[in-house]
């Protein structure tokens, strides 16, 4: 898919924390911290969703926090971008079977397309914790810089 | 108002640049650091003591009729290395991979499928094939076992038959 035309400028991005236990968040400030410096590809922190291109959303999304996630995502403009940040946020981590918790972006995915917001593009970033370096590198996947590197493997046992 | 940023610059020479330029430049990875687990599916038997092992069930097993299918999601592995601990033969190991961002979750699995043994008497299938091979090496030491490859329901009732008969009944 071609890079949206907004995200030729600057990336601002806005900090969606659903439930996470903060490991994920700590590693969102390395990132833009001076050390690992996002503003080298103009990413930049903002308050409010309604400024965001990218929403760094980390956590399971608890039930608790699914109304107001809905909301601050549907408060972003188009083209409204996701960046999932852990396991938790990927696929619901260790939560993944629990009640409390929706279980990650996919299915959050499904409530929101329900609700007609419209997400353009998300990338998953896997790690518990994600690493800064992780996180920098699903940015760049997101905007187009760099190519994804995984690919599903299936394997036939006793091949040699 | 000026001293202060002089100040400022003298002690910023001192430091120097420290940030990483890092997805033009190598990452900064410890000895220590623990990213996907990659496995050998030519040595993996499917006994599923990686699965047990697995605290957020990133690891799990498919059953259906002749195929036993061991499951990886990167997605929801949480790096731990317990299953490499675990694995009875080597077959899981860790590697520094964390470059895992991608736009499809189907990319983070990883698939091994271990075909099944056939039982000859009932046509059943019970056990992946290397497992099955181990356990004839293993057991063939004191005497070659007559019904090894045959499935446990089987085994019994052949068993049984022949208590029977040894009895003369």
């Amino acid at each position: 898919m071609r890079t949206p035309r907004a995200l030729k400028r600057s990336i601002w991005v806005f900090h969606l924390n659903t439930g996470s236990c903060n490991a994920c968040d700590i590693e969102i400030l390395d990132v833009l911290a001076p050390f690992m410096d996002a503003e080298r590809f103009g990413v930049k922190l903002v308050a409010s969703p309604r400024h965001a291109d990218v929403a760094l959303l980390t956590g399971p999304i608890t039930r608790e926090t699914l109304p107001k996630v809905v909301n601050a995502l549907r408060a972003m403009p188009r083209p409204r971008l996701v960046l999932a940040i852990g396991a938790c946020a990927v696929s619901g981590g260790i939560w993944h079977d629990s009640y409390s918790v929706i279980g990650g972006f996919p299915r959050l995915k499904k409530i929101l397309e329900e609700n007609g917001v419209v997400i353009d593009r998300v990338v998953y970033v896997p790690g518990c914790p994600a690493r800064p370096e992780a996180i920098i590198y699903g940015l760049a996947v997101l905007v187009g810089l760099l190519k994804k590197k995984v690919r599903k493997e299936v394997k036939e046992a006793g091949e040699r | 108002m000026v001293k202060p940023i002089l100040k400022l610059i003298t002690v910023a020479k001192e430091a120097g640049v420290v940030t990483r330029k890092y997805p033009y430049d190598s990452p900064l990875l410890t000895e220590e650091f623990r990213g996907k687990i990659e496995i050998d599916a030519s040595i993996c038997w499917g006994c599923g003591a990686c699965v047990k092992a697995c605290p957020s069930n990133a690891l799990t097993i498919r059953e259906s009729m002749d195929v036993r299918e061991l499951v990886y999601f990167a997605g929801r592995c949480i790096f731990c290395g317990r299953c490499a601990d675990v694995c009875p033969t080597g077959a899981i190991k860790v590697t520094k991979e964390f470059e895992l961002a991608t736009e499809e979750l189907e990319d983070l699995e990883q698939v091994v499928i271990h075909r099944k043994v056939k039982c000859p008497i009932c046509g059943k299938h019970f056990v992946p094939q290397p497992l099955g091979r181990y356990v004839c090496e293993k057991c063939a030491k004191g005497g070659v076992p007559t019904y090894m490859m045959v499935c446990p329901e089987c085994r019994r009732k052949v068993g049984v038959k022949k208590m029977i008969r040894c009895k003369g009944g």
